[in-house]
């Protein structure tokens, strides 16, 4: 899933002084399921946004809503009632949904109230873990199912660089483990190591954003 | 006999005279001084210098800039280039101006990740973007594609070849250890045509390591030269056994630093066994020598070596 | 602050802590500088932090949520829930300028009226110095 973390409340705060009624729109899809923007989120937010603007003798008005996905323009026009007064949004969801809503509601200010950080899984409750980079060329096949564009903190294709720590954590992140030990036990399991021992050749980056906006077409698929 | 880049570490080497490396850290400002300085204290003593790329993400003189003003004092350099800060389009430019400026020497690392490395009062830029487009396996191929073909990574040609000699690290006590002497095997397989090791305190299990790099024949087709940091506390070794991946502090040598009642002489004492039990390790071909802070102790430690003088080559 | 402020007190507690005798009635009215209002909960874990929220939204000047003690739960981890979220939740009210202290959690086991009324009481001692809910201003 996308993984979003909120930002300091008082960076919000900033953006919403001289507005007068804001909503705080969450998305149910993936920032829920990290506990970034969902509606528990949302109500968790909107009234702290009151209690930090009435503090700073600001009053406003918070309105919410959750929509199922803040990513797709048929979730989120019916949003358009919700707006009826309202003269800024922030938005909980992923960077997607954020300008997904500021497409379609151009004329309003849509604030984002969370960062956007990396494509994950849930590793344990209240843990997450970056699994992907949308790097345009998976090598997931040749790693035995294990990212290391994204799980090495030095993307590194052809093993281990010197950094992996005694007890088999990276030497970036005690938390995280060396992807490229594990890479290397799960090549040991099954009996193939001899296919860590091919030389991978230097990435074509450019199907991601090295290689200009990233928009895919699908003739097949066109209206 | 056909060189690849004729620089002077290539050449002790292929005469098979036993080679010293030693480490020049280029200086946090724009001083060239600093290094000349360094350089009126280290000729001599070591067959080629190695310049650090920016080591801990820390801003320093350029390697490419501090390995000419060394070269331009007479002693040769060994330009160090990470993975970290520049894509494969820099890192050739770089490679085509280094060459033009005779460095002949180039160590390919991946380079300490910019968030995890620098410390103490150092901030360094843990907020950088790194870019780690090709990796330190992938570079050595650039660079032997750019000396042997003449030719770019993306294939285009270039006017003329860049002779570097080509050299690569190894950590061989880092997890996973089985694996190491196959990484060592896929940098020589790319190219690298010399290499110096993590720093090596725990000979025995160093020359296992060896062993298994001589069974694959490795030793046959580049130069290993075993690092050694000289210890100058009982603390330091205890940090770099806990906190440095890949370093193996035995127990008997912090305890020993502990005891004595001059650690410092004590340190420079291990220090020489530990390059007489390196060089008595089948298949080593060389020493790479640092003092941290410290470059100064190096000459007369290097003398008591029985490393001096350095062979002179053609 | 006013001379005469008397914190609202939210006691939000876990039915199985308190005495199933206990009158909630007279433990409101041993309430001493401040007004205490209860909300019983079939658990502590029941309360969510938007909850809590919204409970400081619509005024009242502090919460407390009461569990059991440690290890006595009978959902098991409940009251260990409960507590991490507290903890969250007063972090983000510091963050805002409300002050952690107008949250937090008590335990207790068969509390009587005059124990439940001394939580809250204590409750409102601590709320006290930080004066009234800004937005009980607006109420």
């Amino acid at each position: 899933m996308i993984i979003a973390e909120w930002k300091p409340i008082s960076e919000i705060v900033e953006k919403l002084k001289g507005h007068k009624k804001v909503l705080v729109a969450g998305c149910a899809t993936c920032v829920a399921e990290c506990a970034a923007g969902g509606e528990r989120e949302v109500e968790t937010l909107a009234p702290l946004l009151r209690m930090a603007m009435e503090k700073e003798g600001n009053s406003i008005e918070v309105v919410t809503a959750t929509l199922e996905r803040q990513c797709e323009p048929e979730f989120v026009e019916p949003l358009a009632a919700k707006l009826i007064g309202v003269d800024a949004v922030v938005s909980l969801a992923c960077g997607i949904g954020i300008q997904c809503l500021a497409e379609i509601f151009e004329d309003t200010p849509v604030y984002p109230g969370v960062n956007t950080t990396s494509l994950a899984i849930r590793e344990e409750p209240g843990v997450w873990g970056v699994r992907c980079e949308a790097c345009g060329a998976c090598v997931l096949g040749e790693t035995f199912g294990l990212c290391p564009v994204a799980r090495c903190a030095k993307s590194l294709m052809n093993g281990p660089c010197g950094g992996t720590r005694e007890n088999g954590a990276c030497e970036v992140n005690a938390e995280v483990p060396c992807i490229w030990l594990k890479i290397f036990e799960r090549a040991q399991a099954r009996g193939k190591v001899d296919e860590l021992l091919r030389f991978q050749g230097t990435k074509n980056w450019s199907n991601s954003r090295h290689g200009g906006q990233k928009r895919v077409v699908r003739e097949d698929l066109r209206t | 006999m056909n060189r690849k880049a004729g620089s002077r570490l290539e050449k002790v080497l292929a005469s098979g005279r036993f080679a010293v490396t030693a480490e020049i850290g280029p200086p946090r400002g724009p001083n060239a001084d600093v290094i000349v300085e360094k350089a009126k204290i280290l000729k001599g003593v070591a067959d080629a210098y190695n310049i650090t790329d920016n080591q801990t993400a820390v801003v320093r003189m350029s390697s490419i800039a501090a390995s000419r003003i060394l070269l331009d004092q007479g002693l040769e350099p060994l330009m160090q280039m990470v993975c970290r800060d520049r894509n494969r389009i820099a890192m050739q430019s770089d490679l085509l101006g280094a060459s033009a400026l005779g460095l002949k020497n180039i160590l390919c690392l991946s380079g300490d990740h910019q968030k995890a490395s620098a410390g103490g009062k150092l901030k360094g830029h843990p907020g950088a973007k790194n870019v780690f487009d090709i990796d330190s396996i992938q570079l050595i191929s650039v660079v032997r594609g750019m000396r042997d073909e003449a030719v770019q990574d993306s294939g285009d040609s270039i006017d003329a070849p860049t002779p570097f000699f080509i050299g690569a690290a190894w950590t061989p006590l880092a997890p996973p250890r089985e694996f190491r002497v196959h990484r060592l095997a896929k940098k020589v397989a790319a190219g690298a045509d010399f290499i110096q090791t993590q720093a090596i305190y725990d000979v025995a299990a160093f020359a296992e390591a060896m062993a298994r790099a001589v069974d694959m024949g490795l030793t046959e087709k580049t130069a290993i030269l075993g690092g050694i940091i000289l210890p100058r506390s009982a603390g330091m070794l205890k940090y770099m056994n806990r906190s440095v991946p890949g370093v193996v502090v035995p127990d008997a040598m912090i305890q020993r630093m502990e005891k004595s009642k001059d650690p410092a002489k004590e340190g420079r004492q291990i220090f020489l066994e530990l390059i007489e039990g390196v060089r008595a390790i089948p298949g080593i071909k060389g020493v790479h020598l640092q003092a941290i802070e410290a470059e100064h102790l190096l000459p007369d430690l290097i003398r008591d070596a029985g490393l001096l003088p350095r062979p002179a080559v053609d | 602050m006013s001379e005469n402020f008397q914190p609202e007190i939210m006691i939000l507690f876990c039915r199985q802590s308190v005495d199933p005798a206990t009158d909630l009635a007279r433990a409101a009215g041993l309430a001493r500088n401040c007004v205490l209002r209860m909300v019983a909960l079939p658990c502590s874990s029941k309360v969510e932090v938007p909850h809590i929220m919204r409970v400081l939204e619509d005024g009242a000047d502090g919460v407390l949520v009461v569990a059991c003690p440690e290890h006595a739960c009978r959902f098991m981890v409940g009251n260990t829930r409960a507590e991490k979220r507290i903890n969250y939740a007063r972090g983000l009210l510091e963050t805002v300028g409300m002050g952690a202290e107008r949250l937090a959690l008590a335990r207790g086991a068969k509390l009587s009226a005059e124990a439940l009324a001394e939580l809250g009481n204590s409750r409102g001692r601590a709320v006290e110095p930080l004066g009234a809910n800004p937005l009980r201003r607006r109420k």
